[in-house]
């Protein structure tokens, strides 16, 4: 086994979704200045890198593309265990689309001393795109295990138990190699007074364009999202109410009649 | 502007039939060929298959696939036919091999990518789609340059059939890469064959069922309005009580029935994306606060417990 595994996770600073407000009127959503908090996959996938180092040595290095409060997320990476962390962030950017994110993390892990393995969640909360995973492992042409549940590192790779629609997988890679995991393949720990503490005393690398040997222009963004709204559905909202449960199984029945949905 | 084909890949047939489908449909081939792509193997029934479904063109790898053709091989093999084919745009089936198939195409052709697509169309030079976003709490509308693109659709959107047209088979010389992914195992996940995308009524419930051994008054219920069984996610993937095919929202399966019947179900917006399609909801939640009763069409404020016997009984059921 080697016990100088390196081992790369990276973790979005996302949107934090449960706490977004729409315009009543129009269901639009204000996405800029929204609350952001760490991708819920990419806890888990900090978890792993964190069990895979206890188990099989190594460090564990956090790495988040975005605005500088991106550092949240690598804060919070950093007081789950991981050993360090980079930032890659460039004013130049507006926005990092998928292809600007992957590109940057690829270029990041190849130019700071490379990885064994690299930990990323298959989908973010806000944009749930799920492509960048494969996409980073594509631009470093290396082999990418996608929905893994289960992951066992072994000398020379790993055997990952992944999860599709239809089936169960077992499939394995040589080192380097990218895995995206999934809410199912672990309960992430929750950080401690002493964790955080050791956390706030480390510092956060940071990184541009230049130090990853990345032309700034290969960043541009490409897509631009027009608007994100929560659909309208109208839905009639009666309360059914009855003197007793079996009124009430009547009424219900006789309304599912009439809707033309039962029988 | 670009004149070659829309070319639709899906390594399952059918998803590749209702991508050639749903090309007709949204008329995103303007006057050029709706073709498919097929890599390796061309199995006899196939080009047939795909005239039926509204493909002019079929683009095929002729070269022997590796025994596990992961999703590296399969970008690669696609990229090989790309190359030939000089498409306009690349469709794919927004599965989750069809998602790793295209983030590895999009780092090897450095095209536009948009996944979860449930609607495109062209605004002048540009593609405009329709994506969910916000854990599915949202729909995002985004914007991309109108060149070369590739695009997952979310597939059982049950497109219209296409009219049939002649078709010419043209086959692309090329190698597969060597994979370096190994399948050591591959099992069907288990579960009863639910096929809830397509089921007219459901029955869902969630973690207001206290045990294992009330299933089966739900399953009655579901059994006498004729509905299949859905289940929340904490039911499937903590409890283990059903399989993932009763799972139901954002990292479980998207339904559409006439009737949603949401039994101790919260209403957690990863639930809600997953239903919202249904075209008569009620929910039965004891907490007046629960989200799932302000998404119903008939909000029933009441213990499960006492109402679905009721149910039963109002249904003649023998209990
Ligand atoms: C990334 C991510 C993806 C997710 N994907 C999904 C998904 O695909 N599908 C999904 O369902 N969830 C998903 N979730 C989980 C989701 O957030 C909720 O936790 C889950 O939907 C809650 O399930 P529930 O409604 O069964 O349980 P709870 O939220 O615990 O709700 C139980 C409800 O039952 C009611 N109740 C209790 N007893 C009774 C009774 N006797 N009679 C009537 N009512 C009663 C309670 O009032 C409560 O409202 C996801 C979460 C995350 C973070």
């Amino acid at each position: 086994m080697s016990p100088n595994l390196r081992i790369w996770v990276a973790v979005k600073h996302g949107v934090d979704v449960g706490l977004t407000r729409a315009d009543p009127a129009t269901g639009v959503v204000a996405l800029e200045g929204a609350p952001r908090k760490t991708s819920d996959f990419d806890r888990n996938a900090v978890e792993e890198a964190v069990r895979v180092r206890e188990r099989s040595g190594g460090t564990v290095t956090a790495v988040s593309v975005g605005p500088p409060s991106a550092r949240e997320a690598l804060r919070e990476a950093l007081a789950l265990g991981a050993d360090e962390a980079v930032l890659f962030t460039d004013p130049a950017v507006p926005r990092f689309d998928t292809r600007a994110v992957a590109r940057a993390l690829a270029a990041t892990c190849r130019t700071l001393g490379g990885f064994d393995l690299l930990l990323l969640g298959e989908g973010s909360t806000d944009h749930f795109g799920g492509v960048v995973g494969a996409r980073v492992a594509s631009e470093l042409g290396v082999a990418d295990l996608a929905y893994v549940r289960k992951l066992t590192v072994e000398p020379e790779g790993v055997v990952a138990e992944r999860d599709l629609e239809r089936e169960v997988e077992v499939l394995s890679a040589r080192f380097p190699v990218v895995v995206t995991v999934g809410q199912e393949i672990n309960t992430p720990r929750v950080p401690t007074f002493m964790s955080n503490l050791k956390a706030s005393k480390k510092t956060i690398r940071q990184v541009g364009p230049a130090e990853v040997n990345l032309p700034a222009s290969s960043l541009a963004p490409v897509q631009t999202t027009l608007r994100v709204a929560v659909p309208q559905v109208a839905r009639k909202q009666v309360p059914l109410t009855g003197n007793s449960p079996d009124e009430l199984a009547r009424e219900l029945l006789s309304r599912l009649r009439d809707e033309g949905v039962w029988p | 502007m670009n004149t070659g084909p829309v070319l639709c890949y899906s390594e399952e047939p059918e998803l590749a039939e209702e991508l050639l489908r749903w090309t007709h449909h949204q008329k995103l081939s303007e006057g050029a060929p709706v073709a498919a792509a097929v890599l390796g193997a061309l199995p006899a029934d196939l080009p047939q298959r795909y005239a039926a479904a509204g493909a002019q063109e079929v683009y095929r790898l002729a070269a022997e696939a590796p025994a596990f053709p992961e999703a590296g091989v399969l970008a690669e093999a696609l990229a090989i036919v790309v190359r030939e084919a000089k498409p306009r745009l690349v469709l794919l089936a927004s599965t989750k091999r069809g998602k790793q198939v295209v983030g590895r195409l999009a780092g090897l052709l450095d095209w536009p990518v948009a996944t979860g697509v449930n609607e495109l169309r062209r605004d002048g030079e540009a593609w405009v789609l329709e994506r969910e976003a916000l854990s599915g709490n949202a729909v995002s509308v985004e914007q991309f340059p109108g060149g070369a693109a590739i695009f997952a659709l979310t597939t059982g959107q049950g497109p219209p059939a296409a009219a049939s047209y002649p078709l010419q088979i043209r086959e692309v010389t090329g190698a597969f890469p060597p994979s370096r992914v190994e399948r050591r195992e591959q099992r069907p996940k288990g579960g009863g064959g639910v096929h809830l995308e397509t089921a007219e009524r459901i029955v869902t419930v969630g973690r207001g069922l206290k045990k294992r051994e009330d299933i089966p008054m739900v399953e009655a219920l579901a059994r006498a309005l004729n509905a299949s069984v859905g289940c929340t996610r904490p039911l499937a993937a903590e409890a283990g009580w059903f399989s993932d095919d009763h799972w139901i929202g954002l990292t479980g399966h998207r339904v559409k029935p006439k009737l949603y019947v949401a039994l101790g179900v919260s209403g957690a917006v990863q639930h809600l994306v997953g239903m919202r399609g249904s075209r008569i909801v009620v929910a039965v939640n004891q907490d007046p606060n629960a989200p799932i009763l302000g998404q119903a069409d008939y909000r029933i404020t009441a213990d499960l417990y006492s109402l679905v016997p009721a149910l039963l009984r109002a249904l003649g059921v023998p209990g």
